[in-house]
C-alpha cells in the first residue's frame, strides 16, 4: 500500500511505530496532488515547500522520539475559508485576491500543535455561500459537481490528495461534499470547535468539522479540534475528550430514531433504499429502531434562511459596497437581496429557532440518534440546475442539497454523514447520524461499528 | 414587503433605504431573488411565538462561557 493510501489512523501508527517517514507520506500525497490536480481542481493553493521542510522537520523529532501529538506528520487540506498565517485564506473570491492571513486560525493553531502539516488550502463555493463549489469536480465522476461549500476538502480526502482536511458548514457544507464523495464528514455541535479565524457565512449557523476517509479517522481530528476558545463567543466550555470508538462490535441497545416524515420525503429511490439497507444494517448490530416525527419540518427552510440571508449579508456590508463586480453573479444577487430582509423576518427566525431547539430536545429523549439520507440525490451534472421529482415537483439543486443537511444547523445537534454505498452510476450515497447535543461519541461509535461490517473503503478511482 | 411581486423598482428603493444603491442591470434579478426568499421566510409568520425569546444570546461578563446549545 502506498502512504496516500493510508487512513489517518493507520498513518500515524506507522508514524508513530517508525514504520513510515513523515517525509515519505507528506511526498507520496505531494505526487499525487501533482498528479491528480489536472482533473480534480481541488486545491486553491499548494504549499508544497512549505509541507516538505515540516515533514523533514518532523521526521528528525519523530527519529529522536519527540512526536508533537497524535497527528505528528500527517499532511491535510484546509478549506480556503481558514486563516493559516502567511497564506491567502481567498474565500474562492475575487474579493480576497491580495489577502494574507496574519496569524493562524484556533483550529489551523491546534492542528500545527498536534503535528499536522498543510498541504494546502482548498477551494470553497465563493465565501461558502453555495452548495456546488464550481471549480471542483467530482472524485468520483470529474463532470459532476463536488458539493459544497467544502468540495475542495472532501474531493481532496476522496482521492487521497489529503490524508485529512476540514471543511465548514452553514447547512450542510461539510455534509453534502462529503456524502457525494464518499468520505466521512462531521458537523459537530454547534460551539464545540472554535471558530476564531474563520470567515464567518453566518455566524449563527457556521460551524468547522473534519472530512476523513473513516470515522475512526474522524475521532482523532476532533480530539484536537474541540475546546473551548474565548475568541469564539459561541464556543463552549467543557472538558477535553477522547471520541476514539473503543473495541465494542456491536449496537445493543442503542435506540436509532428513524423518521416518518421528512427525511424520506422526494429522496432518490436509490438514496433511499441504500439509507434503509444501512439502517437495517444498524438494527442487525443490535440496535432498536423507533420511529420518530421530526417536529416543525414547515418551518426548517424559513428559519435557516431567516438566519444566514440577513448576517451573510451583513458580513459583507462593506465589500458589496466597494467592490461589488468582484463576487460571482449567483453571490452577489443573494449578497444584494439580502439587504431587503426586514429586521422582524430575522427575529421571528431567531425565535423559531428557541422553539425547534426545544422540540428537537424532546423528541431526541426517546432515541440516541436519528439516521437518514445526508442528501436526496447523488451528485448532479455540472451544468444541471435542477432536479424533478416523481411527483412532478422541481426543486433548485442547492436546495435540495441542503435540504436534510439544514436542521442539524438550526438546531445545533452533532451530525456525522457515512458513507454507505453508491447508486447504479457508481456515485456515492450518504447516510447522516443525528445525535443529541454533545453526543459525537454515540455518533462516532455508531459509525465506527457500522463501517467496520463494510469491506475497507477505497480511494475515488479519478483517473 | 407585501406577498405580491416585488418590482425592480421597488427592489432598488428598498436597497436604497438600506445603503445600497442598485444600478438598473441588478434590479431585476435582485427583485427575484428577495421575492423568493420573502416566500421562503414568510411561513414564520403562521407561528404564535407567545413569550419565546430570540435563539441569539448575550452574556454580560467575559467570564461566562457555557453556552447551552
Amino acid at each position: 500500500m502506498r502512504p496516500y493510501e493510508l487512513t489517518l489512523t493507520a498513518a500515524a501508527d506507522a508514524i508513530r511505530a517508525g514504520r513510515l517517514s513523515p517525509v515519505e507520506l507528506v511526498d507520496s500525497v505531494l505526487e499525487r496532488v501533482e498528479r491528480l490536480e489536472p482533473h480534480l481542481n481541488a486545491y486553491a493553493t499548494v504549499t508544497a515547500e512549505r509541507a516538505r521542510l515540516a515533514a523533514r522537520e518532523a521526521a528528525d523529532d519523530a527519529a529522536a522520539g519527540r512526536l508533537r501529538g497524535p497527528l505528528h506528520g500527517i499532511p491535510m487540506g484546509l478549506k480556503d475559508l481558514i486563516d493559516v498565517a502567511g497564506v491567502a485564506t481567498a474565500a474562492g473570491s475575487r474579493v480576497r485576491a491580495d489577502h494574507r492571513a496574519q496569524a493562524d486560525s484556533a483550529v489551523a493553531a491546534r492542528l500545527g500543535a498536534s503535528g499536522a502539516i498543510l498541504a494546502g488550502k482548498t477551494h470553497t463555493h465563493e465565501f461558502a455561500y453555495g452548495l456546488i463549489t464550481p471549480q471542483t469536480h467530482n472524485a468520483w465522476d470529474t463532470g459532476r459537481v463536488a458539493g459544497g461549500s467544502s468540495g475542495g476538502s472532501a474531493v481532496a480526502v476522496a482521492a487521497g490528495t489529503a490524508t485529512f482536511a476540514l471543511g465548514t458548514d452553514t447547512g450542510g457544507s461539510i455534509r453534502v461534499p462529503a456524502a457525494l464523495n464518499g468520505v466521512v464528514g462531521l458537523k459537530p455541535t454547534y460551539g464545540l470547535v472554535p471558530r476564531h479565524g474563520v470567515t464567518s457565512l453566518s455566524w449563527s449557523l457556521d460551524h468547522v468539522g473534519p472530512l476523513t476517509r473513516t470515522v475512526e479517522d474522524q475521532a482523532l481530528v476532533l480530539a484536537v479540534l474541540a475546546g473551548h476558545d474565548p475568541r469564539d463567543p459561541a464556543s463552549l466550555a467543557g472538558p477535553a475528550r477522547d471520541y476514539r470508538p473503543g473495541a465494542s462490535e456491536d449496537l445493543t441497545g442503542l435506540r436509532v430514531g428513524v423518521p416518518r416524515n421528512y427525511y424520506f420525503e422526494r429522496v432518490d429511490a436509490q438514496v433511499e433504499a441504500a439509507v434503509r439497507r444501512a439502517i437495517d444494517g444498524l438494527e442487525a448490530l443490535g440496535a432498536r429502531l423507533v420511529e420518530v416525527e421530526i417536529p416543525m419540518t414547515r418551518y426548517i427552510q424559513a428559519t435557516h434562511w431567516g438566519l444566514m440571508v440577513p448576517e451573510a449579508t451583513a458580513y459583507h456590508e462593506r465589500t458589496l459596497r466597494a467592490a461589488p463586480e468582484l463576487y460571482q453573479a449567483d453571490v452577489r444577487t443573494l449578497l444584494e437581496a439580502g439587504e431587503l430582509m426586514p429586521a422582524g423576518d430575522y427575529l421571528r427566525a431567531q425565535r423559531s429557532r428557541t422553539l425547534m431547539r426545544r422540540e428537537w430536545a424532546r423528541m431526541l429523549q426517546d432515541v440516541d440518534l436519528i439516521a437518514a439520507p445526508t442528501v436526496p440525490a447523488t451528485a448532479v451534472k455540472a451544468d444541471e440546475e435542477v432536479i424533478t421529482w416523481p411527483d412532478g415537483t422541481v426543486e433548485a439543486v442547492s436546495e435540495a442539497y441542503v435540504r436534510l443537511s439544514a436542521p442539524a444547523n438550526v438546531t445545533g445537534v452533532p451530525s456525522l454523514s457515512v458513507p454507505v454505498g453508491h447508486d447504479t452510476a457508481g456515485l456515492p450515497i450518504g447516510m447522516q447520524l443525528l445525535g443529541r447535543p454533545l453526543g459525537e461519541s454515540v455518533l462516532l461509535r455508531a459509525g465506527h461499528v457500522y463501517e467496520r461490517t463494510r469491506p475497507a473503503r477505497e480511494l475515488a478511482p479519478v483517473v | 414587503m407585501s406577498t405580491a411581486g416585488l418590482t425592480p423598482e421597488e427592489a432598488a428603493r428598498w436597497a436604497d433605504r438600506a445603503g445600497l444603491p442598485l444600478p438598473p442591470d441588478r434590479r431585476t434579478a435582485v427583485a427575484a431573488a428577495a421575492q423568493h426568499i420573502h416566500s421562503v421566510v414568510a411561513v414564520l409568520r403562521e407561528l404564535d411565538f407567545g413569550d419565546t425569546p430570540p435563539a441569539s444570546v448575550y452574556r454580560a461578563g467575559e467570564e461566562e462561557h457555557d453556552a447551552a446549545v
